[in-house]
């Protein structure tokens, strides 16, 4: 049996290496390469996924000694809640590799860190040993930092402070947190921590705190946001997409296996005021958005609404004692994560694509441009669609469930929901600038997209469709696990 | 038959987009088809046979369809009137170059439709309900570079849109307490849970079937062909709404159908004065939609559902025709306007005659459809205990329907008949059998009560006698009154859509466009603070060095050293030489990961 999430994982860093040590390649051999690598790499993860999951605990463990000193192990394994993620992980990495095959500038060391990201994603979602996933985490930050401020916009440094500062000050209090359990457990292995939580009462509180704090800028939720849309704006669209589309799921998918594995009790202490917390972004970040003019920055406060739901259903699983209502919530929060990934990557790329061309992302220096350019047009409305929670699309199965088990348990946090016809009014006012309308003169040249962004884009709409419609595959497997969980 | 009825005109739809070529004769194919299907499921629902499909969504939630009387009588409405009027919309769309995607997007409209009246559990009504939204988005913003057309579509979207939160939270409410998301089984709750369930559904009833205070997006909406209009806004979006009161009226309680009744009412008679008022054909017949269907709400509230039933059966069939017939005499004389229409019945006889046809029969004269439909609204209402508010609301209504039929009448028929025209059999077919069924409808009331179960009691004389003179009444007065005249000091009002404060815009836009103004400004100011931070870090720097220069003592002096270091590399990230940078801290990294990595080796 090979070990395929250790060959996933480190495959794409690999294939950096290679392309480092041979320097001066062509930039078509350098994106070749790129495409490759993380074209197997989605392979493999299909693959992971076809040897399936066990309910109550992780399947394909793999495990070796690493520092037997201090009960540090490298472990990797799988369950309903990551192997979603690294699908989506390989799947927008594979598509952004794709989209960044016409880069010149620099391109060898972008697609480096490109693969260097993939394998930090990868690695912190499938890391079953906290110290593992804190040395992912990091590579992981600082990677992102370096692909806004090499490949950034214009005002690029000043983001970079900001994105700097934040995950400075917002990863230390995670590695307070890991090495409490680790001190009261004396191991680093998550499946020992989250069979028993070493800690109770005040130590775990102050554990979570430092946990929730760290996860909180990662999701991001109010008020510590403010550096998304700040690094949104200045990133690359690569950057943007892995970063909306991957990193944040770091945030919520430490704030399922770290906050409510490990601390259950603290968590289900301060469900209230997380719960609070969530329905605060989620409305905050939907209203922001409507103040955008941008329309990156507007996408990119879709998110901060988006994961709002996230960090809602997640507090919600942690107060209701209803084992059923608790899966609802769970399956509706980790499915949310793979639609926003696929939903706001395609949003992000499209917007992209339209900066390339135009070199603006101002609605109203647009107009009318459906006419001219329709496969840009009415991928941009599928997608914010999608976005705003059609049925039929990615979004509406998985907030139809954090919806539903909200009600049930905190009837007045349903307040949220007033954000569904906020983001459908922004969305569809800059459809309407944007894209309806008479056609703007100035872009009547622009070209339709071409080969390649339609490669980049239509798989993302036909996995958002298939979401949509046919859930059940995907919340099957999510609900395996969901279902067993017992804290 | 489920199946079939659903697949013809989904797939049908994805055939034409793939394709882009002969949509027509894939869509009428398509309708033709799922036509048979529903009569060939209203034949087996009727022999007895029911049938349910189950297919999986969410763990424990599957989509279910099912095929009961009622749920196979809106299929075979539905199925009917998108066979006739994508009919007529193969001769009016004649010369349009974007005909794939309005024929496909027809088609995706008519899945939804159907699937919302098939559905058997809350998640597929509601997926159904918004994909209807979305489907009318799309084709009242068909033709999307015209002005004013992409202000309409989101306006029809986000009003529906606002009013679903009632439909979400109504059903997150019944699935909660029931335990099952199968609509049939949700329908036993009852009490305090049932009667707030029940407003909530109304109030997403009232957003679909534009009912007072959401009713301006109906008119707004006409900005789409007039096939969307004759199919959406007749018989199949706008009915969304009551579908949904009539399929959930045995869980209804009493404090809940008092508040739809008045609802209804009030609806009916104010959308009725709009009507009246109007300048504009198409108009017109959109606000009389949004009365019809307060009558409807009526009848619900009245305690008799299979009247509001039949009332929309008869609606479907009367207002498509004249949807029909006023957009062949909007071809004629390039727009709707009261002014150029004038004159425009004459020019074409037998447009008139179906169009005349159905006025009546919407006005509710006998042996028309209309008139047994609203002789059961009106006989539900004086059989109800809410009767005192209920009659003189539907009577006046009824007065109205009248009016405003008589004046279009009035107007398409008394102008001067100046142009020629050209003959337009394919509208004229589509028109011909929409008017047939309005007229003959009334036949199968009889056998439709027998299947649903319900005996409609025989309400004596009173409720036709009133009836009747009410529509005669109203006709009279709308033939021969001018609306000014007879409205007197409302007319102003009533034409300016009766808003108040402000209406929606000013109560609801407004509001959230300034609570989004001051999330920017917290936003700003939250930026702000971070960025200060940022720079009151390196200034912190700056300042340490200028003590080190000074000469500070030694055991500050290492603390110092590292403040400056960080201030000087946070300078050089900001002059812009971020290579070096960047690759020594990708090696440095690369370094640390290799040391962890091999631990085990040396350790």
């Amino acid at each position: 049996m090979l070990p395929l999430l250790s060959i996933a994982t480190f495959l794409p860093i690999a294939g950096g290496l290679v392309l480092m040590l041979r320097r001066g390649q062509s930039t078509q051999a350098i994106h070749a390469v790129s495409i490759g690598v993380t074209g197997v790499t989605f392979l493999l993860s299909l693959a992971i996924w076809a040897g399936g999951i066990v309910p109550g605990g992780f399947a394909q463990v793999e495990e070796l000694a690493w520092i037997p000193a201090i009960g540090a192990s490298y472990r990797l394994g799988v369950d309903g809640l990551n192997l979603p993620l690294v699908l989506l992980t390989t799947v927008l990495f594979f598509l952004s590799a794709i989209y960044s095959a016409r880069l010149k500038d620099r391109a060898a060391t972008f697609v480096v860190l490109m693969l260097m990201l993939e394998t930090a994603s990868l690695g912190a979602f499938m890391a079953l040993d906290a110290l593992l996933f804190y040395v992912f985490f990091e590579v992981s930050l600082v990677g992102m930092y370096f692909m806004i401020a090499g490949w950034g916009h214009e005002d690029r440094q000043r983001a970079a402070l900001m994105f700097f500062l934040y995950t400075l000050l917002g990863s230390l209090p995670l590695l307070l947190a890991i090495l409490g359990l680790y001190l009261s457990s004396g191991t680093f292995d998550m499946r020992v921590w989250i069979d028993t939580p070493p800690l109770t009462g005040i130590a775990a509180m102050l554990a979570l705190i430092a946990m929730l704090f760290t996860f909180a800028i990662k999701i991001p939720s109010f008020p510590v946001h403010t550096w998304l849309p700040a690094a949104h704006v200045q990133a690359p669209t690569v950057g943007s997409v892995i970063l909306a589309g991957v990193m944040l799921k770091f945030g919520t998918y430490g704030l399922v296996r770290f906050a409510l594995q490990m601390t259950p009790e603290a968590f289900t202490k301060a469900g209230l005021v997380i719960l609070a917390f969530g329905v605060f972004s989620a409305l905050y970040g939907a209203f922001a958005a409507l103040a955008q003019s941008d329309l990156k920055k507007m996408v990119a406060y879709t998110s901060v609404n988006h994961m709002g739901y996230i960090v809602m259903a997640v507090a919600v699983a942690a107060l209701t004692v209803d084992p059923k209502m608790r899966a609802v919530a769970l399956d509706g929060a980790t499915l949310q994560m793979v639609s926003h990934g696929l939903v706001t990557g395609a949003l992000f790329f499209l917007v992209g694509m339209l900066y390339d061309r135009t070199h603006s992302r101002e609605m109203g220096d647009f107009g009318g441009l459906l006419g001219g350019a329709p496969w840009l047009g009415w991928a941009f409305i599928l997608s914010a669609f999608a976005s705003l929670g059609l049925p039929g699309l990615a979004h509406f199965p998985a907030e139809f469930q954090i919806f539903l088990a909200t009600l049930q348990v905190q009837p007045w946090a349903i307040i949220a929901i007033l954000a569904i016809v906020v983001t459908a009014g922004l969305y569809l006012r800059a459809i309407a600038r944007v894209f309806l309308g008479e056609a703007n003169e100035k872009w009547s040249a622009m070209p339709d997209l071409g080969r390649r962004e339609k490669w980049v884009i239509v798989p993302l709409l036909v996995l958002t469709i298939l979401i949509g419609i046919a859930p059940a595959t995907l919340i099957d497997m999510i609900h395996t696990t969901m279902a067993s969980l017992s804290f | 038959m489920l199946v079939l009825i659903l697949l013809a005109p989904l797939l049908a739809a994805l055939v034409i987009f793939a394709l882009r070529r002969a949509p027509e004769v894939l869509a009428l194919f398509a309708a033709a088809l799922g036509l048979l299907g529903a009569a060939g499921q209203m034949f087996a629902v009727s022999s007895g046979v029911w049938s349910t499909a189950v297919l999986p969504f969410l763990p424990d939630m599957p989509i279910r369809l099912v095929a009961t009387p009622l749920t196979a009588i809106l299929s075979l409405v539905v199925a009917t009137v998108a066979t006739f009027v994508l009919l007529y919309a193969v001769g009016y769309m004649r010369h349009d170059p974007q005909r794939v995607r309005f024929f496909g997007t027809m088609l995706l409209f008519v899945t939804a439709m159907q699937g919302l009246v098939l559905s058997g559990d809350w998640i597929t009504l509601l997926a159904a309900w918004e994909l209807i939204g979305f489907a009318s988005y799309l084709l009242i913003g068909f033709w999307h570079d015209r002005p004013g057309v992409a202000a309409a579509a989101t306006r029809a979207f986000l009003y529906t849109r606002s009013a679903d939160l009632g439909l979400y939270i109504g059903a997150f409410l019944l699935i909660g307490v029931a335990g099952t998301s199968e609509i049939s089984t949700t329908l036993a709750t009852t009490g305090t849970p049932a009667l707030i369930a029940g407003l909530l559904l109304l109030v997403a009833a009232m957003g679909k079937s534009a009912q007072v205070p959401m009713q301006d997006w109906l008119q707004r909406a006409m900005a789409g062909p007039t096939p969307v209009s004759a199919l959406l806004h007749s018989a199949t979006l706008v009915a969304a709404g009551a579908i949904l009161l009539i399929r959930t009226a045995p869980m209804l309680p009493a404090g809940a159908l008092v508040v739809i009744g008045i609802v209804g009412g009030v609806t009916a008679v104010i959308t009725g004065l709009i009507a009246l008022a109007e300048k504009d054909l198409k108009r017109l017949l959109a606000a009389s939609t949004s009365s019809q269907y307060g009558l409807m709400l009526v009848a619900i509230g009245a305690g008799a559902p299979i009247a509001a039933l039949l009332h929309l059966i008869s609606h479907a069939a009367i207002k498509s025709s004249l949807f029909i017939g006023a957009g062949v005499f909007q071809h004629d004389r390039d727009g709707t306007g009261m002014e150029s229409l004038a004159g425009a019945g004459r020019a074409r006889p037998g447009i008139f005659a179906g169009f005349a046809l159905s006025a009546l029969a919407l006005a509710g004269i006998p042996p028309l459809a209309g008139f047994f439909s609203k002789d059961a609204v009106i006989a539900a209402t004086l059989a109800s205990p809410a009767a005192l508010w209920l009659v003189p609301l539907a009577l006046a209504a009824t007065v109205l329907t009248g009016a405003y039929m008589g004046r279009a009448l009035r107007i398409l028929w008394a102008g001067a008949a100046a142009d020629k025209t050209e003959p337009a059999p394919l509208m004229a077919a589509g028109l011909g059998a929409l008017v047939v069924l309005a007229a003959v409808l009334a036949l199968s009331f009889g056998p439709l009560e027998r299947l649903l179960g319900v005996d409609m009691a025989e309400g004596g004389l009173l409720a036709p006698v009133l009836g009747l003179s009410a529509a005669i009444s109203g006709l009279v007065l709308g033939w021969l009154i001018t609306p000014a005249r007879l409205l007197g000091p409302i007319f102003g009002f009533a034409q300016r859509g009766f808003v108040m404060f402000g209406g929606m815009d000013a109560l609801v836009a407004r509001p959230a466009l300034a609570i989004a103004a001051a999330c920017e400004r917290l936003e700003r100011w939250l930026y702000d603070l971070v960025l200060g931070f940022g720079r009151l870090n390196l200034s912190l720097g700056w300042l340490a060095q200028k003590i080190d220069t000074k000469g500070i003592d030694r055991p500050i002096f290492g603390l110092v050293r590292r403040t400056i270091n960080t201030g000087t590399r946070a300078r050089k990230l900001q002059s812009g030489f971020i290579h070096r940078e960047m690759a020594l801290a990708v090696i440095g990294m690369a370094v640390i990961v290799a040391v962890l990595l091999a631990a085990p080796l040396y350790s």
